[in-house]
This record gives structure tokens, C-alpha cells and sequence, in this order.
């Protein structure tokens, strides 16, 4: 079913019925066997031919059910044909003779080509097109100056048969180096294939060809150095290029046992279980690099985690939309080799759609939280801003002037006689009091040692103005955002201010614990205990204020237990 | 001999305040300093006994200003500042100064005692 959807039309203007191809290459086989026989060709070289030609030409028929390989198989098809027609050479005829020989190699720069473009007709790297350059130059050039010089041949110019000779052995050459070429390029990519499961069908191909290339130039190096006729190299180079339909035959096969078993994991799929969906999915697709991007309502792209992503383009990796109920709700990033299964992608796409709405429901929860966590965090940081310049002004406007009368008033006290002395000091311990009121309201504002010392010095400067034993165990370390630093200085303040007012407590243990990625902040009284819920006291405005920085707060307080304050707030790393 | 003093503090009208102190109770205020740049050029036109510094200031802080002036043994330092010495935690004893006054509570006597 698959297989017919993916010939489609684009199949069947390519080369008109492919499956036409089947008798044409028979009887083209059987009549060029026949003149081998004829004339007395060896029985085997001519079996191997036909078999080469036949396999090559069955083989482009089976990649019609790959819509990638397509661009190979036409390669393939005419490489077969090529087989038989260098046999062209076993007619009696001197015209089809010279034709034979011209082409006489043809073939083997098709498969060359093939090998070095598959599977999807683009040329692997620059180099790999350099080698079927030379590979078609090798195979053609060779051969035209053996027919221009042979005697036998229509086109001969002149009869230098140890010229030939000369040019045969710079063919020969020039193809061992074709060949050493084809294998360094082919080697490494078979073994990164068999690290990408999704490619695996493409292994048996190329292994196929580089045995065909390695079996051919051992057996040619054999013969050179202990002097056997050329013809066994031929034959033997004809059989070992057999692997090559062979091996494409063999991926496909694979491919296809592999996609019955991904039907299994497509109900998997539905039923779930404990792995999360893109965890399955992969396993399904059997592609570990799949990452499943859920679409938002606005048009953009997040993660599970609804953090933004953008779809990739290009080539290196692809994208399948998923949609539900005709939305589309999904895109399953994924190896592009996963387009040679669209049967089994299709099923997929089928059976995740509904799944997909309902985690892209939650990624896109997740993503307006975020937002809504980011931009409560903007306003506390522009708070905490605002907070520091009204600090600053209230440092350098009134409490100078307030600061200046108190010396001045002081200085007066220490000239004035006795009845006005008494009068301006109190003025000036009055105003002493109002300096140190608003000294102190300023530090609520924002506590300057913070930013100057660090959360533990700053923790330590409330516990010295606490009217209670503090007793402060661990550090927050440095190097924490402002904001985390500030939330946690407001709820070791605020929890102080309320064990003096309500705990009637005689020790406080306060806590600073940093990990990696988390501050731990913990306030622990021996008062009386049964305090509120954080919406009673002082401290409902820092929950807004942790929650900005995805903390929470909690409060255990049971009667004649103390009090104990915690919270674990987030600080990157 | 009266101790000469430098006043370092970017409010005029504290430092104006604070010559009227120190020359009331006979100390020679040998100038007045804005900020740690005039502070330095100051302390080596005329070099003082004490220099009397605000911690905050335009260009730089009391602390990095007492550092310098007393590491090469330059005068003493006496820091002053609006906010109370708990605002700035370790950092008073770690500079050099000989101490630290809230302003408010600068006179005659507070300044002495340090001096001694």
C-alpha cells in the first residue's frame, strides 16, 4: 500500500513502467548469452554477467518502495544494462565489437556513482563528486584510447598494440585508485550509519560495496603479482559486485521487518506508561534524536517544559507536522532518514495526534506561567530598583539636613549656659531618635550591606539588632542574583520581626544552606508556636515575591512547638 | 600642637558643619575635600594629622580612600557616615581607619576619643 503511494507520479515519468524494465533486461540477457556461447565465452563469466545485470536492474525495482532511494535506482537500472552491453565485445560484429569496448567499463562508474550519491542522488562531500569525476574519466578515457589504437576496432587511427597495452596498465592504475578512494570514503560512513538506528536500512548497501571494491582489488593485486590472465579479475570483479543490488535488497527487507515491529510500539504509544511521550516516540521511530515541539496558540513553538524553540531548516534534519482534529498541534523533529518510513511516520502522526493536543495543552500552560513568572519577576526587579533610589534620597536629602542640625544643636549645647543646655540637648536627643527612626526605615527600604556585603553579612547585621539570642548556622555562599538575595534577606528580616512580636521566644536558629542551584532558608523560634498561615502576617507580601522566583513558602507552627519558616528558593547555577 | 585636620565629604554643608566642630574644640582644619580625587590631592599639598571621611562618596568609597591614605602610613582616618556602622558590616575594621562616628553624633568628644 505504501509502496504503491510512494512510486506516484514522479515513478512513473522517471522511466515509464519500471516493472517493463524485468523482461527487457531477460531478453537483452538471454540474446547477449547466446553470443557468448557462440563464441566460445567461458560459461561462468557469462552466468555471473546475467546474474550482475539481472540483480542490478531487480534491485532498482525494490527501491521504487523507498521514496529516497529513488534517484538511485535509475543508476542502478542502466548500470545493468551497461553489463550487457560491454558484452557487446562476444558479437562477431566489429562495429558492436568497438562499441563493447568503448563501454566496456561504463558500469563501474555508474555504481560508483551510485554508491558515492546514495541515497538521495546528491554527492556526499565535494571529494565524493571529485571521485565519480574521475571514476567516469578512468572508465571512459581508458577505453577510447584502446579503441582508437586496437586494430580490431572501427575507430582505430593507428595499430600500437603495446601503446594499448601502456594505456591499459594507466586504466588499471587509475581504477585501484578509485577504488582505495571509494573505500576511505565509504568506510566511515557505514560506521556512523550503524550509530543512527533510523539509517541502518542503508548499511547492507554500502556494505555490499565496499566488499565488492575490496574483494575486486585484492583479487587484481593477486593476479599481478603472480601473473594469471586477466579475465578470472573480470569475472571475479562481476561476481563481487553482486553484493551490491544483494545489500540493497537485504536494507530493504531490514526496513520492513523493523517497521512490523514499530507497530507494536505505536500502541504502546496510545497506552502509555512510564516513560514520557518523547521517550516514546523515539522508541518508536527507533530515532534517538527525535525532540517533539508543541505549537502554541500565537503561532510559536516550546518544549515540553514550554520553553521556546524554533524548527529547525535544512537539510540535516527534518520536520513532520502533527495535527488534531485538523490543528496542527505538534512538530516531531526528527533524522531525515525517518522520511524513507512514511507508512511508519504516518502511523505515528495517527495515532499521536490526540496524545500530542493534550501534552501541547500542558507545555502551553507551562509557557504562559512562564511568562507570567518572568514578568512578575521584571516588576519585583523594578521595585527592588525603585526601593534602592529611595534609599539613596532619603540618605542624601533629609537625613543630611537632619544630621547637620543634630551637630549644630550639639555645638550650641556645648557653648550655650546652663538652662539652654539642658533644653537643646533634648532637642538634639529628640531629633537624635527621629535620625535613627528613619535610619532605620531606610534600611527596610533596601538594606544597603546587602548589596555591598552579601546575604551573610547582611543576616548577620539583623541578627545583632534582634532583642533575642540568634544564633545563625551555615552560609549562602557568594555570588546570588540580586533577587534571590533580596527575597531571602526579606523573609530572614520579616521572620525575625515576627518572633520578637508574637513568639515570645529566647532563641532563633537561623539557617542559610546553598547547593548548586538552591538556596535553603530556614527560621526556626522555641516560642509558643501556632502561628498563621503567611496570609495573617507580614509575610503574605514576600510569597509573592518567592513564587516570582518559582519558591514557596512554608510555615509549621503547632502550639508549644515554636515556629519553623522555610523555604528553598531557586538561584540558577 | 593641634591636630590638623582634612575633611572629606561630598555635602557642603556638612563639611562646613564639621570645620565649626573641629575649630571650636582648636583643631586646625588645613582643608575640605569633595571627593576621594581632591581628598588625595589635598593630603599631599598638605599633609594632615586625621582625615575625617565620609564613606560614601562621588567617585569612590571610605573604605577603598582609608585603605590607600594609611597603608604607605599616611594620617590617621576617622570615618563618618549618616548610616549606622552596622550597614557596613566587617568593612570599618578591615581598612585601616582608627574608627568610625555616625554623623549625627560627631563633636568634639566622640572625635578625641578615637584619636587617642
Amino acid at each position: 500500500m505504501s509502496s504503491t503511494a510512494a512510486t506516484g507520479a514522479e515513478g512513473q515519468r522517471a522511466l515509464h513502467d519500471p516493472v517493463l524494465l524485468a523482461p527487457a533486461i531477460v531478453a537483452v540477457g538471454l540474446s547477449v548469452g547466446w553470443f557468448g556461447i557462440r563464441n566460445g565465452v567461458a560459461g561462468t563469466r557469462i552466468a555471473v554477467d546475467l546474474a550482475l545485470a539481472w540483480a542490478l536492474v531487480a534491485s532498482s525495482i525494490v527501491a521504487l518502495e523507498r521514496e529516497r532511494w529513488r534517484p538511485s535506482r535509475i543508476l542502478l537500472a542502466a548500470a545493468g544494462f551497461a553489463v550487457l552491453a560491454a558484452d557487446l565485445q562476444w558479437t562477431s560484429s566489429r562495429t558492436l565489437w568497438t562499441l563493447g569496448l568503448l563501454i566496456d567499463l561504463l558500469w563501474v562508474a555508474l555504481l560508483v556513482q551510485v554508491v558515492l550519491r546514495f541515497p538521495e542522488g546528491r554527492a556526499w562531500s565535494p571529494a565524493a563528486q571529485f571521485v565519480i569525476v574521475c571514476a567516469y574519466g578512468a572508465a571512459l578515457g581508458g577505453q577510447l584510447v584502446a579503441a582508437l589504437l586496437l586494430h580490431r576496432s572501427v575507430i582505430s587511427v593507428a595499430s600500437h598494440e603495446s601503446v594499448a597495452d601502456a594505456a591499459g596498465r594507466v586504466e588499471r592504475i587509475a581504477g585501484i585508485a578509485v577504488g582505495v578512494a571509494l573505500l576511505v570514503l565509504v568506510v566511515p560512513r557505514l560506521v556512523r550509519l550503524q550509530q543512527r538506528s533510523v539509517q541502518r536500512a542503508q548499511a547492507p548497501f554500502l556494505a555490499g560495496g565496499i566488499i565488492a571494491v575490496a574483494t575486486t582489488l585484492v583479487w587484481f593485486a593477486w593476479t599481478q603479482a603472480f601473473g594469471t590472465g586477466v579475465a578470472a579479475p573480470l569475472t571475479i570483479g562481476h561476481a563481487a559486485a553482486l553484493l551490491i543490488p544483494l545489500g540493497l535488497v537485504i536494507g530493504i527487507g531490514w526496513s520492513r521487518a523493523f517497521r512490523r515491529e514499530a507497530s507494536h510500539l505505536v500502541v504502546e504509544l496510545r497506552t502509555g506508561g512510564a516513560a514520557t511521550l518523547r521517550d516514546r516516540l523515539a522508541r518508536s521511530l527507533d530515532d534517538p534524536t527525535l525532540e517533539v515541539a508543541y505549537r502554541l496558540d500565537n503561532g510559536g513553538y516550546v518544549d515540553a517544559e514550554g520553553r521556546s524553540v524554533e524548527l529547525p531548516e535544512g537539510l540535516d534534519r527534518a520536520v513532520t507536522l502533527i495535527t488534531a482534529q485538523g490543528d496542527d498541534v505538534a512538530a516531531l523533529v526528527h533524522d531525515p532518514a525517518l522520511l524513507d518510513e512514511p507508512a511508519l511516520v504516518e502511523s505515528v502522526r495517527a495515532t499521536a495526534g490526540l496524545v500530542l493536543e493534550n501534552e501541547r495543552l500542558a507545555a502551553q500552560v507551562r509557557a504562559q506561567l512562564a511568562e507570567v513568572r518572568a514578568s512578575r519577576a521584571g516588576l519585583f526587579a523594578a521595585t527592588d530598583t525603585e526601593r534602592r533610589r529611595l534609599e539613596r534620597d532619603l540618605h542624601d536629602g533629609a537625613q543630611q539636613r537632619l544630621v547637620a542640625l543634630s551637630i549644630s544643636l550639639g555645638l550650641a549645647a556645648s557653648r550655650a549656659d546652663s538652662p539652654e543646655v539642658e533644653v537643646l540637648s533634648r532637642a538634639q536627643d529628640e531629633l537624635e531618635e527621629a535620625i535613627a527612626e528613619l535610619r532605620e526605615f531606610a534600611r527596610g527600604i533596601h538594606p544597603m550591606l546587602l548589596r555591598e556585603e552579601g546575604l551573610d553579612a547582611a543576616v548577620e547585621s539583623l541578627a545583632r539588632r534582634t532583642p533575642l539570642t540568634v544564633i545563625i548556622e551555615g552560609s549562602a555562599g557568594n555570588e546570588l542574583p540580586d533577587a534571590v538575595e533580596l527575597a531571602a534577606y526579606f523573609v530572614v528580616s520579616e521572620a525575625l520581626t515576627n518572633v520578637v512580636k508574637h513568639a515570645a521566644a529566647s532563641e532563633v536558629r537561623v539557617r542559610l544552606e546553598r547547593d548548586r542551584d538552591m538556596l535553603l532558608v530556614e527560621v526556626q523560634d522555641d516560642g509558643v508556636g501556632g502561628a498563621g498561615a503567611a496570609s495573617d502576617s507580614g509575610l503574605a507580601g514576600l510569597e509573592g515575591r518567592l513564587a516570582a522566583l518559582d519558591a514557596r513558602l512554608v510555615i509549621e507552627s503547632n502550639p508549644g512547638h515554636g515556629t519553623r519558616l522555610r523555604t528553598e528558593i531557586p538561584c540558577g547555577s | 600642637m593641634a591636630k590638623r585636620v582634612l575633611i572629606v565629604d561630598d555635602h557642603a554643608r556638612f563639611r562646613a558643619t564639621a570645620r565649626e566642630v573641629l575649630e571650636s574644640a582648636g583643631y586646625v582644619v588645613t582643608g575640605e575635600a569633595a571627593d576621594a580625587a581632591e581628598a588625595y590631592a589635598a593630603v599631599a599639598a598638605e599633609p594632615p594629622d586625621v582625615v575625617l571621611l565620609d564613606v560614601q562618596l562621588p567617585d569612590s568609597d571610605g573604605f577603598s580612600v582609608a585603605t590607600a591614605l594609611t597603608e604607605q602610613g599616611g594620617p590617621d582616618v576617622v570615618l563618618i557616615s549618616s548610616r549606622a556602622a552596622e550597614d557596613y558590616g566587617a568593612r570599618i575594621g578591615r581598612c585601616g581607619a582608627r574608627g568610625f562616628i555616625l554623623k549625627s553624633k560627631l563633636s568634639a568628644v566622640s572625635f578625641a576619643a578615637l584619636l587617642e
